[in-house]
């Protein structure tokens, strides 16, 4: 007798759970079908708190100088190393939500994605670390989430950062890597490596500064061999990329913000 | 026209003292600094042109506090969204005051007790200081339902919770703030800013940011003319029904500050005022504002202090005050760029100690109801915002009111042919039960009433004459009220005369 009372259960429990499944179903399967695109958003009339800040995020990436100018040193713009504002694969995407928090050897802690960002303004843009809850540090992680949607929890997703270049058996060679500069990249990025309008200085006060990804060598080769010259990525050959990379890297720009000024100072006494 | 060079002057020193409290109080409504800026600018601009007084309006503590714990709930600080529920606050603050302005509503303000314009104000200077720790300690903002859950959660986590430098900076402000008074009282905001910039200077120069993870202002993105159009539509509308109470509340509070300061310029000063055209101008300068990027402000205490105390008399100061501000942003951005948020905060830590005055607290505890109407409203705002407080405030004023009309001032002399009651104070349903207790005491005795110095009788209270004479001819005794002409008409109106032996005088 108890067993048959508990086998009716049993059937209640699992019919209803079949029948929510079954209705929410094909919800759930809309909700993946349906994902907007940024250009949908951007056509929608009205947006709650959390798509606008994904507009604002985008926004910011593509327009860093006019829309997060608080926070900014440099001349430059998100989307200069995040290509397609963050959307291309090899060159940096944003899509990596999912990776985050996790330790890093930069800093030595563990970081969430805010402090991610917020690090990104204090090398790569050369300006102020801004606050935890600034609102261009909120927007950016919106759109950072909803690149990021589909993508698996933890796992590197793919084409993440810029590739790994093989070991070519030689040291770079800065003085190669100026002629290759010189015929390869200074007709945009100029001679002095000041840029010019939609390209970014490469080197100089409004460039990135020397505590930036983008200033060790490896990960710039990686970069330059994978996207430049822009449109025709790949054409370089590795030892090239690594010549130029290192070209760029004993080039003047700001210095790296984790230096004590007083020191520097200090030091420069001494000697 | 006065001196036009002392209108300048005092525009020059009202600008210098507006660009912290602007930037602090942009800070406190949760938007971007140079909102609070362009509110310095354009609210104290269309405020003095509209206007009549010397008045400094512009960026309000109470009303910038109010805009923050409306929108918050809505939207992430700072983002559009957010901003854009802010413009549409500050147009319905705009349009409610404009309704004042059109009932003449000027009148209401009357009826709020100074008491509870003093506790609304430490309210708020309390608030104030418990926001001005999250900056100064660099605490990441916690939500705690009670002030002191918070002070609690600091104290027993000081280690992990506080930031050694951003404190350092922040006491530097405020000693250099303290001590600045001692020499200069009129400045010492400027030299308390001026210390903590320098040691914020001191830390970042031996300090990288990645050690100290300081804030610091940033740069401002300032336009001349930074024209924008408040986005309406359906579902901004909707959502914003929730937005309403609170827009009432930061249009009373507004008001309610700006013509307390302009009744006592009137009172002090021979200025030439008209108290609804101040409504008026602020009415249409709050609802202006959210045109040109900027938020509702209110009239600033400190600041026509100042400009009263440096002789100007014309609304001229606070147009001349409004470019400079434009001016000086321009010069000072670079500078203020690397201003720690540990400095503005410490500037906001004194801004708010000030609002609580012992002096206030004596002068009111010399009567209990006025100092029950402070303390209730500034324990109320304490603990439950300064919505509810402004509520509280309001309404212990209006029934202490109430109380004191509703009090009658009655003398009886008797004599052998009867009892002479005279009544002074307004005879209405609320005060009748007096008058009852003593009709009661003297049963049986003809009676008269002397009606002469009662200011007010309504229809209950002539319904009560009208009894209780029929009560008393039943037992063989006689009303009769003395009365003048124009309670005569009214009385013969109510159909009193058929029953009650009415004496003209």
């Amino acid at each position: 007798m108890q067993n048959m009372t508990l086998f009716r259960k049993l059937i209640t429990v699992v019919s209803l759970i079949t029948a929510t499944s079954v209705l929410l179903m094909p919800s759930v399967v809309s909700a993946q079908q349906g994902q907007p695109t940024i250009e949908q958003l951007l056509q929608e009339p009205f947006l709650d708190d959390y798509y606008s800040n994904v507009v604002y995020g985008y926004e910011i990436i593509t327009d860093t100088q006019n829309n997060a100018s608080r926070y900014v040193g440099n001349s430059l713009n998100c989307s200069n190393c995040h290509l397609q504002a963050g959307t291309q694969k090899e060159a940096l995407p944003l899509n990596v939500a999912g990776m985050y928090p996790k330790w890093r050897a930069k800093n030595g802690k563990r970081n969430g994605i805010g402090l991610r960002i917020r690090e990104c303004f204090l090398y790569s843009m050369d300006g102020i670390m801004p606050p935890e809850d600034a609102p261009e540090v909120l927007a950016i992680s919106a759109y950072v989430s909803y690149l990021s949607q589909g993508q698996i929890m933890g796992a590197e997703p793919e084409g993440r950062g810029v590739p790994t270049l093989p070991d070519t058996g030689y040291d770079p060679n800065p003085a190669n890597g100026r002629a290759v500069y010189l015929e390869q990249c200074a007709s945009c990025h100029g001679v002095q490596g000041e840029g010019m309008a939609g390209m970014p200085p490469v080197w100089g006060l409004n460039s990135y500064n020397k505590g930036a990804g983008m200033n060790d060598i490896r990960e710039a080769a990686g970069f330059i061999w994978a996207n430049m010259p822009l449109g025709n990525g790949k054409s370089l050959s590795h030892q090239q990329a690594f010549d130029v990379s290192a070209y760029l890297n004993l080039q003047i720009r700001p210095s790296d913000p984790r230096d004590s000024k007083f020191l520097k100072l200090l030091e420069h006494l001494i000697n | 026209m006065g001196n036009w060079r002392t209108e300048i002057f005092a525009g020059f020193v009202g600008a210098i003292l507006v660009i912290p409290q602007g930037i602090t109080f942009a800070y406190l409504a949760g938007l971007q600094p140079e909102y609070g800026l362009y509110c310095a600018i354009f609210v104290t601009l269309f405020c003095s042109i509209l206007g009549t007084s010397s008045m400094m309006s512009g960026p309000n503590t109470a009303v910038a506090i109010l805009i923050g714990t409306a929108v918050l709930p809505l939207a992430g600080r700072g983002s559009p969204v957010y901003i854009d529920f802010v413009f549409l606050l500050c147009l319905m603050v705009g349009a409610i005051q404009l309704l004042f302005w059109l009932m003449r509503g000027a009148r209401i303000f009357q009826y709020l007790s100074p008491a509870a314009i003093s506790g609304i104000s430490a309210g708020a200077g309390f608030l104030i200081i418990m926001s001005s720790l999250d900056s100064i300690l660099d605490l990441s903002t916690f939500k705690t339902t009670f002030f002191y859950e918070k002070i609690y959660v600091i104290i027993s986590d000081a280690r992990d919770l506080v930031n050694p430098f951003s404190l350092f900076i922040g006491l530097c402000t405020i000693a250099g703030g303290y001590l600045g008074r001692r020499f200069s009282p009129r400045y010492f905001i400027i030299i308390a800013v001026t210390a903590g910039y320098l040691s914020g200077l001191l830390v970042a120069f031996i300090w990288p940011q990645p050690i100290t993870e300081l804030e610091y202002l940033g740069r401002m993105p300032l336009e001349w003319l930074p024209f924008s159009v408040p986005t309406i539509n359906m579902e901004y509308l909707m959502i914003s029904t929730k937005l309403i109470p609170y827009a009432i509340t930061i249009a009373f509070i507004g008001l309610a500050q700006s013509l307390v300061i302009v009744r006592e310029l009137k009172m002090e000063t021979d200025q030439d005022i008209n108290l609804d055209k101040e409504v008026y101008a602020q009415g249409l300068a709050n609802l202006l504002a959210p045109f040109f990027s900027s938020f509702a402000g209110a009239g600033s205490f400190n600041r026509t202090k100042a400009n009263q105390s440096l002789g100007a008399t014309t609304p001229f100061s606070g147009i001349a005050s409004a470019g400079f501000v434009l001016v000086l942003i321009t010069f000072l951005g670079p500078i203020l760029t690397y201003m720690p948020m540990a400095a503005m905060a410490g500037t906001l830590f004194i801004v708010g100690a000030d609002m609580i005055k012992w002096r206030d607290i004596k002068h009111y505890a010399k009567v209990r109801a006025e100092l029950v109407i402070y303390l209730a409203t500034f324990v109320s705002i304490m603990f439950f915002g300064l919505a509810t407080g402004v509520v509280v405030a309001v309404f212990l004023s209006v029934s202490v009111f109430m109380l004191r009309i509703s009090q009658l001032e009655l003398t009886v002399e008797s004599s052998d042919s009867g009892v002479l009651l005279k009544v002074k104070g307004a005879l209405f349903y609320a005060s009748l039960a007096h008058l009852t207790e003593r009709f009661h005491s003297h049963f049986g005795k003809n009676m008269t009433v002397d009606l002469q110095f009662t200011t007010h009788i309504d229809q209950s209270a002539v319904d009560f004459f009208i009894r209780e004479s029929k009560h008393m001819a039943a037992h063989g005794a006689r009303l009769t009220l003395l009365i003048n002409d124009k309670q005569g008409h009214f009385l013969k109106k109510l159909g009193a005369s058929s029953d009650i032996e009415l004496v003209a005088l």
